[in-house]
């Protein structure tokens, strides 16, 4: 069922982007994700799991960064706002200097449901990439992800989702929300 | 039971204790309904049951010739949502209780005033101040003031004169977050904690002149560079709460975090309240002499000043033989140890513009295997009361399933503790539960949340899961150091 669910709110994100986005991006598939170790210095929450789709999959080089923040959230409201995703996604991680794109949305993964907003990025060596930040709660807990990529937020996005909904990651997601 | 059994039972007990204790810890022994506190150097006086809600702040004050205790609650639970109060026999939300503590042996509960409906944080009245109105610049000489939040959505200010029959002044609402406030009584300034609806974070400052209650005027909006309304980038670490020194000494001390990415920012009164006001990045940065960072691994939860603090290991030396000292108090929020330990921290701010972390406190997790005891393990708050009793020679801190802890301060280079406080659970004390394998493991245990002292020496603690109010006091050699017969 949940998987229903993801692969549908996937398939309604796509075909929102419509056509724009598919000329950069070719449709990704789960098994180009190569898992690569934690590129980040430790911070105040544990590492998490980040994954890099090549551009012959991903149509571009895309990263993704999951982890669970547990004991982070407004445990009655969730994610409340997009304010709040900018606090917590984790977009700091690569760049301090990030401005969204547009009003965030809500989202659900996992069964968790939260709200995803894209962004620019602006990198330490001048370049500007394009970001997707997720943030998504379960009671107290927070789970965020980020993705970036050269490429259009969009096609970030899409193929972030369809990694997000697939099989190799939705699993993880749950059992890291508890802590294991 | 024969001999021969009773001898055999006997020595597999003694067996037992001693393999625990030659493998280093205290057994971890859950605590149960009926066993005694646990206890050195502090003794219980007094306690009362605060209607079983969950408490956060309390405040004494010394009201003519009677102690009122004002205590702060949480919203209910889910078991509970609206305890029923026995005064009135009906259904509250959470808010705030109101017990006259004038015989600390005898506490008497006065009121509730309930609060915001909700549960856990997401309800109540947590936090509570209180000035006298002939301390207030404009107050109504013949009032006391109570100022509280309400729930998350507001300041308000009552007039608890008669504190069994409290008036409410007037309501500052329409926010977010409300929670961990500052109020001068001398001036009336107050530097609220509140979530305006613009800004990017959960909690920033609006300072306001309460100087007249019933007519609150705002100063200014504060926080750091980047939670403004209309920034982009990083969202730094949002605030917890700030601690004025007042208007002589002219500094705040703002601690942001709770139990991660923390720090100390010290804050030029004059400026914050005299400067440019609209909130750009520069008129953010201005009245800032100086940040502290603390490790990602803490927050901070209260930021407790003590000034010219006289050092008697450096009497000696030509410079520096007195120190500006910030206690830092983290907050655990997790149960079962679950994040890094969250202690206490003392910064020499002496030279402002280069604090630095001198020492640090935390109680030790084997001397009663806290971590396995249930609930949150580690620090939450300490005393905040400047009462010459204890100010600069004892704290006291809330370390939740550890109880209460006393502190020699007198060196903060090297605090000592000389005295805690543990407990008993009741039917009242509510469980804390973690997630193993998917499902819900409770345990029931003390949650000291926070402490206060009053000018008589006495040490006033509440919990967090319900259990209520203990009022202690200093035994044994211990009462030395604050000066006490």
């Amino acid at each position: 069922m949940r998987k229903a669910l993801l692969a549908g709110f996937a398939l309604s994100v796509c075909a929102g982007f419509g056509l724009t986005a598919a000329h950069q991006y070719a449709r990704s598939d789960v098994a180009g994700w190569r898992e690569i170790a934690w590129p980040f210095p430790r911070d105040g929450w544990p590492a998490g799991r980040a994954f890099r789709c090549g551009a012959s999959l991903c149509g571009d080089d895309v990263e993704l960064y999951v982890r669970p923040k547990i004991g982070f959230c407004n445990c009655d409201t969730g994610v409340a706002d997009d304010d709040e995703v900018d606090r917590v996604a984790d977009l700091d991680l690569m760049s301090e200097r990030f401005a969204p794109h547009e009003l965030g949305k809500a989202v659900q993964i996992a069964d968790m449901p939260g709200r995803l907003r894209s962004y620019d990025l602006l990198m330490s060596d001048g370049s500007k990439h394009s970001a997707i930040g997720i943030a998504v709660a379960r009671r107290c807990d927070l789970l965020v992800v980020v993705a970036q990529g050269k490429g259009a937020a969009s096609g970030v996005q899409r193929v972030a989702l369809d990694f997000l909904g697939s099989e190799k990651l939705a699993p993880w997601m749950t059992v890291a929300m508890e802590g294991h | 039971m024969t001999g021969h059994v009773k001898l055999a039972s006997y020595l597999s007990a003694f067996l037992l204790s001693a393999f625990l204790v030659a493998c280093g810890g205290a057994f971890a022994e859950p605590q149960v309904i009926g066993a005694p506190p646990e206890a050195s150097n502090m003794r219980l006086v007094g306690a009362n049951d605060l209607q079983a809600r969950s408490a956060y702040q309390p405040t004494i004050h010394h009201q003519g010739d009677r102690w009122i205790a004002y205590i702060g609650h949480h919203g209910g639970t889910n078991d509970v949502p609206n305890p029923v109060n026995p005064q009135t026999g009906k259904a509250e939300p959470n808010g705030t209780s109101i017990v006259d503590v004038t015989d600390p042996a005898a506490p008497k509960y006065l009121r509730h005033i309930p609060g915001q409906e909700g549960k856990y944080e997401g309800g109540g009245a947590q936090m509570v101040r209180v000035c006298d109105g002939k301390a207030l610049p404009k107050g109504d000489r013949n009032a006391v003031y109570m100022l509280r939040t309400f729930g998350s959505e507001a300041h308000e200010i009552w007039n608890v004169a008669d504190p069994a029959n409290p008036t409410l002044v007037t309501r500052i609402a329409g926010l977010k977050d409300t929670h961990k406030s500052w109020w001068e009584c001398d001036t009336g300034i107050a530097f609220l904690v509140s979530g305006a609806p613009d800004w990017r974070t959960r909690r920033m400052t609006q300072v306001y002149d309460l100087s007249d209650p019933a007519n609150p005027k705002k100063i200014r909006d504060f926080g750091l560079p980047g939670q403004e309304p209309g920034s982009t980038g990083a969202v730094p670490t949002e605030l917890h709460g700030p601690i004025s020194a007042g208007a002589e000494a002219n500094r705040v001390y703002f601690g942001y975090g709770t139990n991660k990415g923390g720090f100390l920012q010290i804050v030029d009164r004059d400026k914050l309240l005299n400067g440019p006001k609209e909130p750009t990045p520069e008129n953010l940065r201005l009245p800032e002499i100086s940040r502290m960072a603390m490790s990602a691994f803490n927050g901070a939860h209260t930021t407790f000043p003590m000034k010219q603090m006289p050092i008697a290991e450096f009497a000696h030396d030509k410079d520096g033989k007195s120190r500006d000292i910030v206690m830092i108090v983290d907050e655990a929020i997790a149960n079962e140890c679950n994040e890094p330990r969250q202690m206490v921290w003392f910064a020499d701010v002496t030279v402002e513009n280069r604090p630095m972390m001198i020492s640090s406190y935390t109680v030790k997790e084997t001397s009663g295997s806290f971590c396995e005891r249930g609930g949150r393990f580690g620090a939450h708050s300490s005393n905040e009361s400047m009462a010459p009793v204890f100010y600069k020679k004892m704290a006291f801190i809330a370390f939740f399933n550890a109880g209460v802890r006393a502190l020699d301060i007198r060196d903060p280079y090297h605090p000592l503790e000389v005295g805690y406080f543990i407990p008993s659970i009741t039917p009242a004390t509510d469980k804390r539960c973690v997630t193993i394998d998917g499902q819900p493991r409770c345990k029931v245990a003390i949650q000291t949340n926070n402490v206060e002292t009053d000018d008589r020496g006495y040490i006033y603690i509440v919990d967090r899961a319900n259990t209520g109010l203990h009022i202690l006091e200093l035994t044994g050699p211990v009462r030395a150091v604050a000066g006490l017969p």
